[in-house]
């Protein structure tokens, strides 16, 4: 049984091209796993950037409280901090950027800032953190999401963090891409069908052609076991 | 000047309502000492400015001190999860959540460093953030026309900043990620450093290490082993997960007073 932490990080990673400047923040170690594993494979010249601004850290000991701490900064070449990433993106630098958020809808609009009014929310968020400014910026904002549901994956978002440059939305469904200004399916996860991504998703699944998400390879996992062999890819599922 | 004192004097230098600046990222040598301290002395109306609180926004929450807070992020991450006491605090009115992107309390920290107004600055096109909240606005390139949007300058009052080292005169020295502390320190009217050494007169003159904060942008020094505890401190200690865990449990203000106390 393919786990979904593991198609998802596998998924993120291939997303990577070699050569690229990638930067993911905080809450963020799916993707922090999936650049080391695009680095330990396809994508060895693919630029490692984060919030504490170790620049390609090699061979990092992750810890499970922070995708954000000194361990990422240790075994880096060089110090590139958050203020010089953010600045990266405003002048069109940054190739790529992972972000989440709690609802989506069908044109790659992100919320993660609040459920109900802005003001008095019903529930309040912990806030898009970069989104706001690297969507739009970043040439690709990839996002993960390890919740697909009707209301994640809503007719209407409550609040607009931010709209923009979205390119793919990797679930433990499937994998949209933006398509037209259009969410549609890329591709469906083999754990998964489209019956069951169209059943919890909110608006009409729209595709252009039906693929299935090629499944981890051996060497992905066995890279993934060594990269993060405490599995901290898996904490979202927790 | 001697500017070294003890924490509960420092933290009596701060008066309600402060516009507080708090160093660190999230769980990673965030302030801890000075922020119980704050809570013990039952601070209010404090107005916090972060680009990614954690536990310390979270604690000042629970204890009723805080009016504002102004971030990008407020979250334990993921092990933690979510900042339930400041969240609770959003939703019944009594902490106004004033959402940045990380970049715009950057910004805003950058204009107040520069002496200006505002800042400009690309992204936010397209973002709901603008219209809801009166510290963005749209501003026109002079030169070309271009639209772009401005963010107001935040200037904190005091910030506390947790450093490895420091001298009595003020300065300090972060080993490690230095996040966004310097930037900060330079923002502020003034920093008070919480530190994990207190080094000799002469150890920034005699070596190569040199201070990241002057003692002149310094008003307090506090000698403070473990002060991002039960966060993390880079180099020096990792989180300590029974505190975390043991404050994530507590109920009622009477408890938080007692872990307070207990840890005093």
């Amino acid at each position: 049984m393919i786990r979904p932490c593991d198609i998802m990080t596998v998924s993120l990673a291939r997303l990577i091209r070699d050569g690229e400047t990638v930067f993911h923040g905080v809450s963020s170690h799916m993707p922090l796993i999936a650049v080391l594993l695009a680095k330990a494979t396809h994508a060895p010249n693919a630029v490692h950037l984060n919030i504490p601004g170790g620049v390609d850290p090699y061979k990092p000991r992750l810890q499970s409280f922070t995708s954000a701490g000194d361990d990422l900064w240790q075994t880096a070449e060089a110090a590139f901090p958050l203020q010089d990433v953010f600045d990266l993106s405003m002048r069109g630098g940054l190739d790529v950027a992972f972000l989440s958020g709690v609802q989506f809808d069908s044109r790659g609009g992100v919320n993660a800032s609040v459920i109900g009014d802005y003001r008095k929310p019903k529930i309040r968020l912990p806030g898009g953190a970069g989104s706001a400014v690297l969507i739009p910026t970043a040439k690709r904002a990839i996002i993960w999401r390890t919740k697909h549901d009707k209301r994640t994956f809503t007719q209407k978002l409550d609040f607009v963090t931010a709209r923009g440059n979205v390119s793919e939305i990797v679930t433990p469904l499937c994998i949209f891409t933006m398509f037209g200004g259009e969410l549609i399916l890329k591709s469906v996860h083999q754990t998964s069908s489209i019956e069951e991504v169209a059943d919890n998703t909110a608006f009409p699944i729209r595709y252009l052609s039906l693929a299935t998400t090629p499944p981890p390879t051996e060497e992905e996992l066995r890279t993934l076991q060594v990269i993060d062999p405490q599995d901290y890819r898996n904490l979202e599922f927790h | 000047m001697n500017k070294l004192t003890d924490l509960t004097s420092a933290i009596q230098s701060i008066p309600d309502g402060t516009l507080l600046g708090l160093g660190g990222n999230t769980l990673n040598r965030a302030p801890m000492a000075a922020v119980m301290e704050l809570a013990r002395q039952k601070k209010h109306g404090l107005r916090l400015v972060k680009t990614a609180g954690g536990m310390d926004v979270d604690l000042l929450c629970f204890a009723g001190c805080v009016a504002s807070v102004d971030a990008g992020f407020v979250s334990y991450e993921t092990e933690y999860s979510l900042c339930q006491h400041y969240r609770q605090a959003v939703q019944a009115g009594t902490v106004k959540a004033n959402e940045h992107a990380c970049y715009t309390v950057i910004s805003a920290l950058r204009a107040a460093s520069y002496g200006i107004p505002f800042m400009p600055v690309r992204g936010l096109q397209i973002s709901d953030l603008v219209a809801a909240n009166d510290y963005f606005a749209a501003v026109a390139d002079p030169f070309t026309g271009e639209t772009l949007n401005a963010v107001k300058a935040i200037r904190p009052q005091v910030s506390v900043i947790h450093a490895h080292l420091a001298d009595e005169r003020g300065n300090a020295c972060i080993e490690g990620p230095k996040y966004d502390d310097i930037l900060l320190s330079r923002a502020s009217q003034t920093v008070i450093v919480t530190a994990e050494r207190i080094v000799g007169d002469q150890y920034f003159s005699a070596g190569n290490i040199k201070a990241d904060i002057p003692h002149f942008m310094v008003s307090a020094v506090v000698y403070a082993p473990r002060g991002a505890a039960p966060c993390a401190c880079a180099n020096t200690y990792g989180v300590r997960d029974e505190d975390i865990r043991s404050f994530l449990a507590l109920d009622t203000a009477g408890d938080l007073d007692t872990w307070l106390q207990r840890r005093s």
